[in-house]
């Protein structure tokens, strides 16, 4: 295990080397090197512009993905389980998730003009899709002898559902969550940048000064959101479910 | 039976399909604030678009940049992958910085695109590029490291050499997920286009939606985006077809 550790530092570090050997080669206005995004990041930090308009943007945010998952983990239970659900709605899924969230943009904007709903609603359709399949196949992978066994010993059907499809559920509900926080985000950065407000009119702003260590360190900043939202996620999963980390493994969220 | 089955899916299907339109045709009736189209005149107007020659026009050029551009990564994220996914060492090494890249949105990206190569085709290739390329990398990495290891076991004991081992068993043992790889890729790849369209000065597909946004013609963005949907739906669909040729021991669901 430390010994993973030991290796994991080491690709870091290497990255970062390289980094900043390409930054300083190139020069700041072109890609700059971490010696001078992190001072860049420190002062952003300090200003305190940057984790202001993080903050509200993450807010409107969740309430668009909060919305996803609590419509979307039900209605992937449902077709996972029933094959009438399925059928009726599977045509719609699978055309939905391949329908890319920029070109709904202007379409939402004519709708939903340009404040809070808006946002909300462009990160819950780019989320909601992603958490009902990986939710939908989920729920139809589980072992149908479970059931069986349950039901043979008298547990009547709901019983069943909440007692061994619901707790079966949760790794992979988990993982919906994940894999629709990280289209959340993106999703919440299309928008943004779109409009130019919040922490997306921000990393288009950045991208017109002379620097790039601005949009570098907000970029950063954007990156250690991502990794500590996947990293509550899994802990959470462990607390609720400690047979996750066996059942889905640690991939990454990749699903079309 | 089987037979049976799959006329019965299709018309399940055929339903879904037909209950959808009607509810937003019916939708479309009821929101009065905002002009939003009912599916029959999206139809009206994808229809009336395609034979003007203006969608199709439009729409080839905009292929023409996500070849490029798709083509790109998955001539640099597949070996790429496999040289990840084959030592555990480098994997290792190269998951951390994966996840840290991939935790970054790609649109987030477009101003160094813009700085790096301007706002014209060039930098909508990049977009394509980096938008399909860590989706194809993690993938393809993911699926390198997942081979049966009893697969290469047996290789081992019939004498196989390293290379050997790596063209004849891992290979093929990790084709299905080159091709998951190359589906989500290619989706990824039509959504990197439009944003790009979209975001970078507004050509092709991307300008006929801005045009008809300024209009409040969502008849017009709506028939862009079915085009778009379905130009998905057929990319994987024919990605799925050549996959049942080229593995047919490789059966899905």
């Amino acid at each position: 295990m430390t010994h993973k550790l030991g290796y994991q530092m080491a690709g870091v570090a290497i990255a970062l080397a390289v980094w900043e050997i390409v930054g300083r080669a190139i020069g700041p206005d072109l890609f700059a090197p971490p010696t001078v995004v992190f001072p860049e990041w420190i002062v952003l930090l300090r200003e305190g512009q940057m984790l202001r308009e993080l903050a509200s943007s993450l807010r409107q945010m969740l309430v668009g993905y909060g919305l996803a998952c609590l419509a979307g983990i039900p209605i992937g239970v449902a077709m996972g389980r029933s094959r009438l659900a399925d059928a009726l709605l599977h045509p719609w899924l699978s055309m939905f998730v391949v329908t890319s969230v920029a070109s709904l943009v202007p379409l939402f904007i004519l709708i939903f003009g340009t404040g809070f709903w808006f946002r909300a609603s462009i990160v819950f359709v780019a989320a909601v899709w992603y958490v009902m399949l990986t939710v939908y196949h989920g729920a139809r992978g589980i072992e149908p002898r479970f059931v069986d066994v349950g039901r043979s010993f008298g547990a009547s059907r709901w019983r069943a559902f909440r007692t061994i499809l619901l707790p079966a559920l949760y790794p992979y509900v988990i993982t919906a969550m994940r894999i629709g926080l990280v289209h959340a985000i993106r999703a919440m950065v299309v928008a943004e940048m779109f409009i130019i407000v919040g922490y997306g009119g921000l990393i288009y702003r950045a991208g017109l000064s002379t620097s790039t260590a601005p949009l570098l360190a907000l970029l950063f900043t954007l990156m250690l959101v991502g990794v500590i939202a996947n990293a509550l996620l899994r802990g959470g999963a462990r607390k609720v479910a400690p047979w996750y980390e066996r059942r889905v493994g640690t991939g990454s969220p990749a699903q079309g | 039976m089987n037979l049976i089955r799959g006329a019965r899916g299709l018309a399940l299907t055929g339903v879904s399909l037909l209950l959808g339109l009607a509810l937003w045709q019916w939708a479309a009736h009821d929101i009065s604030r905002v002009v939003f189209a009912p599916p029959t005149a999206v139809l009206a107007r994808l229809f009336a678009d395609t034979i003007n020659g203006v969608l199709p026009l439009a729409l080839l050029y905009s292929l023409a940049t996500l070849a490029i551009g798709f083509l790109l990564a998955v001539v640099i994220a597949v070996p790429l992958g496999f040289a990840i996914g084959r030592s555990a060492k480098v994997a290792a090494m190269a998951d951390p910085v994966l996840n840290a890249i991939y935790a970054v949105p790609p649109v987030a990206m477009v101003p160094f695109l813009i700085i790096w190569f301007g706002l014209f085709f060039e930098a909508r290739v990049a977009l394509v590029f980096l938008m399909s390329f860590f989706e194809i990398l993690v993938t393809v990495a993911a699926g390198a490291r997942n081979v049966e290891p009893t697969l290469l076991a047996v290789g081992r004991s019939f004498g196989a050499q390293r290379t050997r081992l790596v063209t004849r068993v891992m290979l093929p043992a990790s084709l299905p997920f080159v091709f998951a790889a190359l589906r989500v890729g290619l989706v990824r790849a039509i959504n990197a286009m439009i944003t790009a369209e979209l975001f970078l000065a507004a050509v092709n597909l991307g300008a006929i939606m801005k045009h008809a946004a300024q209009k409040f013609d969502t008849a017009g963005l709506l028939a862009v985006i079915v085009l778009l949907c379905l130009v998905g739906l057929v990319a994987q669909a024919g990605l799925k077809a050549l996959e049942a040729r080229l593995l047919p021991w490789h059966v899905r669901q």
